[in-house]
């Protein structure tokens, strides 16, 4: 028995969880907790504040890594065998569909939470002095998202990835200057074909993911490192918002000094970092706020992992992938669609490939970076901020309009047909 | 500046430099591997069969070559790019009205390639079409050549 107890001692090297300095300690000497703060405000936790999309998120990421790595090992990255080898996976391959179905269903949710997020985060101000830069770093996350999307769209090799890609890449030669290039580069040829099918499984399998990790990190620290998450609307009008300091930076509040521990605490870890170490740090007035990490936080996300997990594992047993026939280059589907969530670029595309298909998407996303800065406006209040609050929900309206648009009311030859006309496709 | 700031200005100075065309050198070195050397991919010239392979009326669609090739009775032969010039999909000839359309956006090109509807820039284009010496066509889709190119064999 003390063995045993050794070994385990020797593992988490902590007080028992029933101690405050316990679970202080399960938090900062783990290297995978200890992102988490020990303590955190409760209000902070709260489902109605943050919806908990971006843990979402992660997760369904999390289970894109894992998914995805099991189907590397039955996929070849050249065609046709690519094309077989999905087809081995719907019914030769032991769970290979519900595997194929999990990565699916999670790629699509991953697009619907990244941008929910996105719009949590805009409407809670969440974006403002300190946590700007973490904005961008998060635009960047929902532009990997998106370059994940798309280049695991080819992968099947079937119809519908060849034609979505086909058009897809066709719209970044419109670039100025380097467009030509650029898509010769990314294809590793003139057409979509073996050279572009590996060169978009080196980007999905490889560099986009790396990518996504390591910048995950950065978002995650960032979050930290801005004093958590940020308050919650309803609780701003209750107390006077602090002065804020950033560390390392110029303080307003100079000079910096050794912030005095509460007389209760029992945990003094960050005494040995000066001034301020944190954004909004607990003031004694909200010290009855705040709870331990453990058990509040890590419950309700885990709560939360669990919940993401059972929904892509329970649409995987009833909703299958589609996947077509071959890709034939010489064949287009009429009407041919790219994957819903660049239906909307395809209709802007459908106007004008250069206006639509460049120069706008590079707007938005400029606009998108430059929010946190060009948003002068200190206040957190949804009444101070009527003019940004109409602007970008007339952004998100428009972007889900033509979504709509794209994917409901075009039919063969890109024509308006409402979805309730039922038209026969390929009719000659 | 005295001799000792001098020196170290120029010290950092040089390893700025260094450092700069190093990653510049790099990122070059990068985009041109990422670039192939090699294509193995269709040739832009190739030989299509007999011209007595191909009927008057509508055109035949060469399917590898992405290519319509029409035979008129009095004009001869011509090779037409089923490429839609707007992004790459491949556009169907309709006999009904002569008319190429695409799939994709929905535009719409009169039987001599030029756009009448929908966001295709340009028109489509039309190859060069010669006869080789063992008697079979040839086509070029380096040379793109007006819409009233026409062979007569
Ligand atoms: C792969 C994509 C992303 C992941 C996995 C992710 C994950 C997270 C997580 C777990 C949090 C903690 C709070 C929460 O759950 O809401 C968070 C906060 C935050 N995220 Fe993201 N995020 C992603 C994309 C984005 C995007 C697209 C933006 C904005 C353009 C963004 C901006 C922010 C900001 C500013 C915070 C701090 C919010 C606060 O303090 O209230 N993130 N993110
Ligand atoms: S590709 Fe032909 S209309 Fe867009």
């Amino acid at each position: 028995m003390n063995l045993i107890r050794e070994i385990w001692q020797s593992i988490v090297r902590r007080d028992p969880l029933s101690t405050d300095k316990g679970k202080s300690e399960l938090v900062f000497l783990n290297v995978w907790l200890h992102i988490h703060p020990a303590k955190v405000k409760k209000e902070n936790l709260k489902f109605r504040h943050t919806f908990y999309l971006g843990f979402i998120t992660f997760f369904l990421f999390l289970i894109l890594l894992t998914t995805g790595i099991a189907l590397m090992v039955y996929y070849r990255p050249y065609p046709p065998q690519a094309y077989q080898d999905m087809k081995d996976l719907q019914y030769v391959v032991f769970m290979g569909p519900f595997l194929r179905n999990m990565h699916r269903w999670a790629a699509h949710g991953m697009v619907i939470c990244v941008f929910l997020h996105m719009c949590r985060v805009f409407y809670t101000s969440s974006y403002k002095k300190p946590r700007q830069f973490n904005w961008v770093i998060g635009v960047l996350l929902l532009l990997l998202t998106l370059g994940l999307s798309f280049t695991g769209y080819l992968l099947p090799w079937d119809q519908l990835a060849y034609w979505a890609i086909t058009v897809g890449t066709n719209i970044g030669s419109y670039a100025p200057l380097v467009g030509g290039q650029v898509r010769e580069l990314l294809l590793g040829g003139h057409s979509v074909g073996e050279a572009a099918l590996l060169r978009f499984y080196v980007l999905h399998v490889a560099v986009l993911p790396s990518l996504m990790i390591l910048l995950t990190i950065v978002h995650f620290w960032r979050v930290r490192k801005d004093g958590g998450l940020s308050r919650p609307i309803w609780k701003l009008n209750s107390k006077k918002i602090e002065t804020l300091v950033t560390i390392g930076a110029p303080a307003e509040v100079a000079p910096l000094q050794v912030a005095a521990a509460s007389k209760d605490k029992t945990y003094g870890l960050m005494e040995v970092v000066t001034g301020k170490p944190i954004f909004e740090t607990v003031t004694p007035e909200e010290e009855e706020d705040t709870v331990f990490s453990y058990p509040y936080a890590f419950v309700r996300e885990a709560v939360v992992l669990m919940a993401t997990v059972t929904t892509i594992m329970a649409m995987s047993l009833f909703l299958n992938a589609p996947l077509e026939e071959l890709a034939n280059p010489a064949k287009t589907p009429n009407p041919a669609k790219a994957p819903w969530y660049f239906l909307g670029l395809q209709e802007l595309v459908s106007h004008s490939a250069l206006l639509g298909g460049v120069v706008a998407p590079a707007l938005m996303v400029l606009a998108l970076l430059a929010i946190p800065y060009l948003d002068r406006n200190t206040s957190r209040n949804l009444a101070d901020r009527k003019l940004i609050l109409w602007l970008f929900t007339i952004f998100v309206v428009a972007n889900l309009a033509l979504i709509v648009v794209g994917t409901f009311f075009r039919g063969p030859g890109w024509a308006l047909v409402p979805p309730w006309v039922h038209v026969v496709a390929g009719a000659e | 500046m005295n001799r000792r700031e001098f020196f170290k200005f120029s010290w950092g100075a040089v390893g700025i430099a260094a450092l700069c065309s190093a990653v510049g050198i790099s990122l070059a070195a990068v985009v041109r591997f990422l670039m192939p050397s090699v294509f193995y991919e269709p040739p832009q010239t190739f030989k299509i069969g007999e011209p007595g392979d191909f009927p008057f009326g509508p055109p035949t669609f060469l399917v590898d070559e992405k290519i319509f090739v029409f035979r008129d009775r009095d004009k001869g032969f011509a090779a037409a790019s089923a490429v839609c010039t707007h992004l790459g999909c491949t556009v169907a000839h309709f006999s009904s009205d002569q008319k190429f359309h695409c799939p994709c956006h929905g535009s719409v090109f009169a039987a001599d390639g030029s756009v009448q509807h929908g966001p295709a820039p340009r028109a489509l284009d039309w190859f060069e079409v010669t006869q080789a010496r063992d008697g079979q066509l040839r086509v070029d889709k380096d040379k793109v050549v007006p819409p009233t190119y026409r062979l007569m064999v």
